[in-house]
C-alpha cells in the first residue's frame, strides 16, 4: 500500500514540527489513541483501538522518528500489531512555511500481513488516507487550542492520493 | 443482545472497544465469515427496541435498527421509499436496517445518499446522555464517523416536506446492484427563484457526500438549463470518485455530471408543471 498527501495546518513550522514529537499531542490527535508512551529519544509505544464498521480491534504500535531535521523533514517507521493482523510502513513528511501557516507533505509505503491483508486494497487505502486526515485536522484543531472533536468533520485544505 | 436502549449503553460502556455492534448483520457478516473480523464480542441489536418507524408532527422518526423494507413501506418521505428500493434486493432489505446503511462504505450507503439531501439528523446516545447531529456531520471519513466509543447511534430524523425531490441511482444493472453514482436533489423554491438547494452523491467519494458549490451555483436562479449546466459542471470538480470493480474513477466522474443534470431536470420539468 502506499500513501500520499498534503494538508495545511494553521501554525508556524517550529510548532508543528514540536507537536509531532510530543507523546501528549499524539494521544489527543491520533484517531482512537488509547495509550502513548516515549520509550526512547524518538521511540514511541501506543495501543490505538478503532471502532470501524464490522471491524472492531486494538493495536500496539511502535513508531519511530527517524533521520529528523528539526523543523522540516521527519521519517516515521512504524509496525501495526493486532489480532487481525500487521502494518509495517515507512512516511516521510516535509514542513514547509505557507503563509502563517504550515504545509505538510508526506508519502509512505506499508506491507500488511494476516487477515487485513485480505480486505480489498481500496478499503485499507481508503481507510489510511481517513485516519491520517482526521489526525490532521485534530492536530490543526489542537495547536489553535481548541478541542479536536469540534472541527472532526471540517475537510480542511487537503488532498490525498494512495495506490496500490 | 440486550433488550432495551439502556441495556444496550450499558453493555457499550463496559466492553467498548472490543465489543463490536451489529443490527442487521449485513456489514459485519460477510467480514466475520471470510475471517477478517475477529471479534472478541459482539452486541446484537435485534431486540433493543430501536426498529420503530414513526411519524411525529413533521418529522419522520426512524429507529436505527428499523429495516430497508420497514423504509420501503412507509409513505411519508418518497424519496426515502425510493432510496430503499433501490438498495440491495429483499433478503438484504430484510435485514439491512437504516442505521446500518450509514455504516456501509461506498459504492453502498444509497440510503445516506437521500438522507443528505433531506437534510436529516442523527441522535447518538450513550450512557452520559444524546447528542443530535446533522446527518452531515456524522460521517467523516471513509469508513469513519463522528461515533465516541461509547455511543450508539439510535434514530435518523427526516424532516417531511412537501417539495418534490429527485433521486437517481445509476448501476451496471437495473436492479440489486452497485452504483456507479447516486444521485439526490431537493429544491425549495421562493416564488419563481431557487431558496435552497440540496444535491447529494453517492459512490464518488470517501462516504455520500453534498455537492456545496454546485447547491450554491443554483440558489437564485430559476432552475433554467445553464444553471443546471453550471451545477453539474460544479459537482463533476467537487465530487472525489474512486475506482473499483464496478467503475472507475473516469466514468464516475462523467456520470456524476450527467445525473446531476437530468436529477435537477427533472425537478425544473416538475416546478415547470406546477406552473413556476
Amino acid at each position: 500500500m502506499n500513501i500520499r498527501g498534503s494538508h495545511t495546518l494553521n501554525a508556524p513550522r517550529a510548532s508543528v514540527f514540536a507537536a509531532i514529537c510530543d507523546p501528549d499531542v499524539l494521544l489527543g490527535v491520533i484517531p482512537g489513541c488509547r495509550e502513548i508512551e516515549q520509550t526512547g529519544d524518538a521511540e514511541y509505544h501506543g495501543l490505538i483501538s478503532l471502532r470501524l464498521p464490522g471491524i472492531v480491534g486494538t493495536y500496539r504500535t511502535i513508531v519511530r522518528l527517524v533521520d529528523a531535521e528539526a523543523p522540516s523533514v521527519g521519517k516515521l517507521e512504524g509496525e501495526v500489531e493486532g489480532s487481525l493482523g500487521t502494518i509495517k510502513g515507512l512516511a516521510t513528511f516535509r514542513l514547509a512555511e505557507s503563509g502563517s501557516g504550515t504545509r505538510i507533505d508526506y508519502e509512505g509505503h506499508a506491507a500488511i500481513g494476516g487477515p487485513l491483508a485480505r480486505l480489498d486494497g481500496r478499503f485499507i487505502e481508503g481507510l489510511a488516507a481517513s485516519l491520517i486526515n482526521q489526525g490532521l485536522r485534530n492536530l490543526d484543531t489542537r495547536l489553535q487550542g481548541d478541542h479536536p472533536a469540534r472541527v472532526a468533520t471540517d475537510r480542511g485544505q487537503q488532498t490525498r492520493e494512495t495506490r496500490a | 443482545m440486550p433488550r432495551s436502549l439502556p441495556e444496550a449503553l450499558s453493555l457499550l460502556e463496559a466492553h467498548s472497544p472490543e465489543l463490536l455492534v451489529m443490527a442487521g448483520g449485513t456489514v459485519a457478516m460477510p467480514l466475520i465469515n471470510d475471517g477478517i473480523s475477529l471479534p472478541e464480542a459482539v452486541m446484537g441489536l435485534r431486540f433493543a427496541g430501536l426498529d420503530r418507524l414513526e411519524r411525529s408532527g413533521d418529522t419522520l422518526r426512524i429507529g436505527a435498527t428499523a429495516t430497508l423494507t420497514q423504509l420501503l413501506n412507509q409513505d411519508a418521505v418518497p424519496m426515502l421509499r425510493e432510496a430503499a428500493r433501490n438498495t440491495a434486493g429483499w433478503s438484504i432489505r430484510n435485514m439491512g436496517t437504516v442505521g446500518g446503511n450509514l455504516f456501509t462504505p461506498p459504492p453502498g450507503g444509497d440510503v445516506a445518499v437521500a438522507l443528505l439531501a433531506l437534510d436529516a439528523s442523527v441522535t447518538l446516545a450513550s450512557t452520559r446522555g444524546k447528542r443530535v447531529l446533522p446527518i452531515a456531520e456524522f460521517q467523516t471519513g471513509f469508513m469513519t464517523n463522528a461515533l465516541a466509543p461509547d455511543e450508539l447511534l439510535v434514530e435518523i430524523s427526516v424532516p417531511i416536506r412537501s417539495e418534490p425531490t429527485a433521486y437517481l441511482k445509476f448501476g451496471r444493472k437495473h436492479a440489486n446492484t452497485p452504483a456507479v453514482v447516486t444521485v439526490a436533489a431537493r429544491i425549495e423554491w421562493d416564488g419563481e427563484q431557487v431558496a435552497v438547494a440540496r444535491i447529494a452523491l453517492g459512490a464518488v467519494g470517501p462516504h455520500p457526500i453534498r455537492a456545496r458549490r454546485a447547491e450554491e451555483l443554483l440558489v437564485g436562479t430559476g432552475l433554467g438549463a445553464g444553471a443546471i449546466a453550471a451545477a453539474a459542471a460544479a459537482a463533476v470538480e467537487e465530487c472525489e470518485p474512486f475506482t473499483d470493480g464496478i467503475a472507475t474513477e473516469w466514468y464516475r466522474r462523467k456520470m456524476v455530471g450527467l445525473f446531476v443534470g437530468r436529477a435537477l431536470e427533472q425537478l425544473a420539468a416538475g416546478a415547470a408543471g406546477e406552473g413556476r
